[in-house]
């Protein structure tokens, strides 16, 4: 008996470490599981991964800031799964560091379309079947930076802080329709793209200093737990809700 | 001898109520300011006020969503002014109630580029002014809403809370040329904004008042009051900080 | 297979409503639970129906506020399951609806001896068997009105406000022990302690509906729920967080 037995949900950045550890989960807790990712290869990857484990997955590449693509991907599970009613929205870029005043207008625009308009496009296609369905639940993945300031990331901090007020928004507008909307701000993690900037993940630990207080990232696994919770009925009160998953980073 | 003595201000939606007292406020307390809107009757007469209150002003016509005017704009009011060291980012569409799923997505762009990247692009070409006089100080105004939610304005609430990590994404970066930047975060403050939703102002009242424990609408002198003291060299250790002018709104 | 086999935990106030609730799900979940209340039968009462389900518990009659009780009651718990690692704090003091100048200042002491020093001293004396267990998780009951202000308790709203705190304190000072502590916020929730000044829930719910999306209360199961998420290991990345869990109070 799963935790999300009977449930359907659509999950974006599926192909990546969190989205996918959280796919991955969702499947195994007895939820259909439509996994979406703008990279095709690591989407098909995760839906294969779930449907081997016993579960019931699909795989659709697309890109979170088309909103054509999204609502083609959101009909697309409905007519896989019979309807849609968690969505757990992921998909991040990840800029380059700047100060603001170097950054580039383009890259600035390019954030906020991906972290900010994507989850709102996202939300905007998956909420009319949520109502049909008579509920649902949106986990819309923020950042501790959604509440604190980052080095040199001026439109990352502005993308998960408008995330953080975009959930709250949903929850009080669609109560009525027993739709909830949450967001997790995860600390940090540790993923693959952490490489991408980083020699090691020792040595992000190093330069994370005093506020990462047990001197470890989070696992994607910790964050796809925080967010099983939210999917499931466990979570029916909670709305609205900033769910910081960062050891204490931002309680310090 | 006033409180901004030396100081030289770029105020965008000077021709409105809320940034037009600022405007005001900055001129009676020795700035020089430069009053910034789209709409030129109403930002001359802020100018206009000032001069006649013996003051000094200029005015220009610019949509802070353009980068090019607001680089030409910026740097004109910089030369015309000799130095610019503080920026009133003020601007914001009034947008029509909208719940996320029926939003028009043209709808939240033009409140993301008028709210969120406007303030961007003004931040941006001002920054360098404000390293070439030594510093400078940002008061950013988000709201109570980039707080706390309303119902149907994801798109506005979103932009305020992204406001507010902005804010503090600029404190942190430019700390060490003593730039300062701070969001204000206002009630509901007696403007004829608050006109476009609701026939008069004593229909307002009656809704408003009684969400506002301190018993009355905030008037605009309240946030001028404000922007003065965080303009000044008083506030000088506050950066990356919410400041709530909203008659105790969001403390109930 | 429960999600807190193996666990042990301490539960203050566990005659009531809302900790009576979370002893009983803690129980069903697999842990070995003391449940500990002042009042006697009550306390007996939940233990009992642990028991009949099939659980482990004992029951204890204990004041928070007693020193020397509180770490015989904690003992106790420890020599009979053999360890301890799970604190529900949720121990607060009825006060009466006052302004401050009113309130007494033994209603005053009194509401901060019960709600935050009670927790401080429940939480001293069962650090040490954490620390010697190798980890832990407390999860400290704050209350919406830990966040925002409720008219005439000015008490209660301060010691809610001191619990946010305390757990965060707990969080920083015991990462790196591994033990981890987390505040839950509920907004208005369904218990016989409402029906003390109100005639009946309808009459709650109209007084909270301006500020309540869920337009319902909550459930005493609602926040067990969130309580065995934070005291299971599904959670080992948070701590320090405030988890609202008030069907949407606190966004809007």
């Amino acid at each position: 008996m799963g935790r999300l037995d009977g449930k359907v949900a659509f999950v974006t950045a599926a192909g990546g470490a969190i989205a996918g550890a959280t796919a991955r989960l969702f499947g195994a807790e007895g939820a259909a599981v439509c996994c979406v990712d703008i990279v095709e290869d690591n989407v098909g990857q995760t839906a294969s991964d779930i449907n081997e484990a016993g579960g019931k997955a699909i795989a659709i590449p697309c890109d979170v800031t088309d909103d054509d693509a999204i609502k083609a991907a959101v009909d697309k599970t409905v007519s896989e799964f019979g309807k849609l009613d968690v969505c757990f929205n992921a998909a991040a870029y990840s800029e380059k560091r700047h100060r603001l005043a170097e950054m580039p207008l383009d890259m600035w625009k390019s954030v906020i379309d991906v972290n900010l308009t994507g989850m709102f496009i996202v939300a905007r296609h998956v909420i009319p079947e949520m109502q049909k369905a008579g509920g649902g639940s949106i986990i819309n993945v923020s950042s501790i930076y959604g509440v604190v300031g980052a080095k040199e990331r001026p439109a990352y901090c502005a993308a998960k802080g408008g995330v953080r007020m975009l959930s709250k928004s949903i929850a009080v507008d669609y109560a009525e329709d027993k739709i909830r909307a949450n967001s997790i701000m995860p600390g940090p993690i540790e993923t693959p793209r952490l490489l991408v900037r980083n020699p090691s993940i020792e040595a992000v630990i190093e330069r994370h200093g005093t506020r990462l207080h047990q001197k470890r990232l989070g696992k994607p696994e910790e964050i796809a737990q925080t967010a099983l919770f939210l999917a499931s009925d466990e979570s029916s009160f909670t709305s609205g809700a900033d769910m910081v998953v960062d050891a204490a980073y931002t309680a310090f | 001898m006033g409180m901004l003595d030396g100081k030289a201000a770029f105020v965008t939606a000077a021709g409105g109520g809320i940034a037009g007292a600022i405007a005001r406020r900055f001129g009676a307390e020795g700035a020089a300011v430069c009053c910034v809107d789209v709409v030129e009757e109403t930002v001359a007469k802020t100018a206009a006020d000032i001069e006649a209150a013996g003051g000094k002003a200029i005015s220009k016509i610019c949509n802070v969503a353009d980068e090019e005017a607001v680089k030409k704009t910026v740097d004109d009011a910089a030369s015309e002014l000799g130095l610019l060291n503080v920026v009133v980012n003020a601007a914001a569409t009034s947008e029509p109630l909208h719940t996320v799923a029926n939003m028009p997505l043209e709808v939240w762009q033009d409140v993301l580029d008028v709210n969120l990247t406007g303030m961007f692009l003004v931040a941006k070409h001002a920054i360098p002014h404000m390293q070439a006089a030594g510093g400078g100080q940002f008061i950013n105004i988000s709201s109570t809403f980039g707080h706390i939610a309303w119902p149907q304005r994801p798109a506005y609430m979103a932009t305020k809370g992204a406001v507010r990590q902005l804010s503090k994404s600029i404190a942190l970066d430019f700390a060490e040329d003593n730039i300062r930047a701070n969001s204000i975060l206002p009630g509901a403050i007696e403007t004829n904004r608050l006109l476009s939703r609701t026939p008069t102002m004593e229909q307002v009242r009656e809704k408003m008042v009684p969400l506002h424990p301190i018993g009355r609408l905030g008037q605009p002198e309240d946030i001028a009051n404000a922007a003065a003291f965080l303009a000044s060299d008083e506030s000088s250790f506050m950066t990356g900080s919410d400041v709530f002018v909203d008659g105790g709104f969001t403390a109930v | 297979m429960g999600r807190l086999e193996e666990k042990v935990a301490f539960v203050t106030a566990a005659g009531g409503a809302i900790a009576g609730a979370t002893a009983r799900q803690f129980g069903e979940e697999g842990a070995a639970v003391a449940c500990v209340d002042i009042v006697e039968e009550n306390v007996k009462e939940t233990a009992a129906d642990i028991e009949a389900a099939g659980g482990k518990a004992i029951a204890i009659t204990c004041d928070v506020t007693d020193e020397a009780a509180v770490k015989d009651a904690i003992d106790k718990t420890a020599s009979t399951f053999g360890k301890l690692d799970i604190v529900f704090n949720a121990a607060a003091f009825p006060d009466p609806l006052l302004p401050l100048h009113e309130l007494d200042l033994d209603i005053w002491r009194k509401t901060f001896d019960v709600n935050i020093t009670g927790m401080f001293i429940v939480t001293k004396h069962a650090i040490p068997h954490m620390l010697e267990a190798g980890s832990g998780s407390f999860i400290n009951i704050s209350s919406i009105y830990g966040a925002r202000s409720a008219r005439k308790r000015p008490a209660y709203c301060s010691s809610k406000g001191a619990v946010r705190m305390l757990s965060k304190s707990i969080a920083v000072d015991y990462a790196e022990h591994n033990i981890r502590a987390n505040s839950i916020l509920p907004g208005p929730i369904e218990t016989p302690r409402l029906l003390v000044a109100n005639k009946n829930m309808d009459d709650v719910i109209e007084r909270h509906r301006p500020h309540l999306p869920a337009a319902r209360l909550g459930q005493p199961e609602e926040i067990a729920q969130t309580a065995v998420f934070l005291a299971s290991d599904e959670s080992s990345f948070m701590s320090g967080n405030d988890c609202f869990v008030d069907g949407a109070y606190n966004a809007l």
